[in-house]
């Protein structure tokens, strides 16, 4: 049993259970955010120095991004309802004001760039895989389906996310990679809440298993070839990007959809 | 007990690495990777989900149970192929 101190006195010797409750609370993620979410945009950004020649292409990965983003804002919100129980409910709606944060910062770092039409910039800009991947995800958000749209939002597409994003900030603008950065730091906690989640349905379900098995090959296609866009996009040689998807693959990997 | 057979484990007085993803009790458990050139001391372990590193007051072996409040998740500690120790994900 965790003492009177919490967990906090030694996180490491606590229940599953006590953990499990802590980092799952509202005052957790609350807590956290606090630390890190300024409490204006561009309070903390460096100065933005983007190269003339460069913004064009920076604003159409920033399109792809904002697409995510949203879908995942659209997702996570409706998944509320469907989440089976308060526990997840409450984590879910932590997602959501997460996700609206990250399409607010991007919004914002459209603007700076000069692209003030994100929906023109959407129409003529993002890859029509991501598009349809969008379609599929809010598909199974709206037929209620829990574990497949979670499998769907929360590993698929935020591993494709955090991947995307770690591998930009190591190249972008150092305006654009505080940005990156500052989301990835949320994005760890939606990858961890799906991951664990559909594990431990997984590990008594084997029609489950089956089932998800089948979505990763419908869907896999569609999220190599968002990848290979959006790499394209930023520019990454063509020998890099199977290390880029690694981290995706791995994280359906650990699910145990080799 | 298998414990006692074992040589002591060393302890370790963690710092604040100003890893800010977490509530502030909770800060010098963790630490941010820093890739190439980066070692893992006998005390941290490398979370496999997402990417930081878990660190404990004590010696960190083979078979132990640790927590990644970054990500959320507990991971027991295995011997990797490389002969590295490395947190597997349990669910």
């Amino acid at each position: 049993m965790t003492g009177p101190a919490g967990i906090a006195s030694d996180v490491h010797a606590a229940r599953p259970e006590d953990f499990r409750r802590e980092v799952r609370s509202f005052t957790f993620w609350l807590d956290s955010v606090r630390e890190y979410v300024p409490s204006a945009y561009g309070e903390t950004l460096p100065p933005d120095d983007v190269a003339k020649e460069d913004r064009d292409a920076l604003v159409t990965v920033l399109s792809s991004y904002i697409v995510g983003e949203t879908m995942a804002l659209e997702g996570a919100g409706a998944l509320v309802r469907t989440a089976p129980n308060r526990e997840a409910k409450i984590f879910l709606a932590t997602q959501t004001a997460d996700e609206g944060r990250h399409l607010e910062i991007l919004t914002q770092r459209m603007n700076e760039l000069g692209a003030p039409d994100i929906d023109h910039a959407i129409r003529t800009r993002v890859n029509p895989f991501l598009l349809e991947f969008r379609d599929r995800l809010l598909e199974l958000v709206e037929a209620g389906r829990w574990e497949h749209a979670l499998f769907a939002q929360n590993v698929i597409l935020e591993a494709m996310e955090f991947a995307a994003f770690c591998n930009h900030m190591e190249n972008a603008d150092p305006r654009t990679r505080a940005i990156l950065e500052d989301i990835v730091k949320d994005e760890r906690r939606h990858i961890g809440f799906g991951e664990n989640e559909l594990g431990r349905a997984l590990a008594r379900d084997e029609r489950l298993r089956n089932e998800l098995a089948r979505l990763r090959m419908e869907l896999d296609y569609l999220v190599l070839g968002s990848f290979e866009h959006t790499l394209s996009e930023l520019r990454i040689p063509a020998r890099e990007r199977p290390t880029v998807k690694r981290s995706y693959l791995d994280a359906v990997a650990r699910l145990g959809f080799a | 007990m298998l414990e006692s057979s074992e040589p002591p484990r060393a302890r370790f007085e963690l710092d604040d690495r100003g890893f800010d993803e977490v509530p502030r009790k909770y800060r010098k458990y963790y630490r941010k990777w820093l890739g190439d050139g980066d070692e893992l001391a006998p005390n941290e372990v490398f979370c496999p989900v997402c990417k930081i590193v878990v660190r404990s007051t004590r010696e960190i072996r083979e078979g132990d149970r640790i927590y990644c409040m970054a990500c959320m998740t507990r991971m027991r500690v295995v011997r990797g192929a490389n002969g590295q120790l490395e947190g597997r994900v349990e669910y």
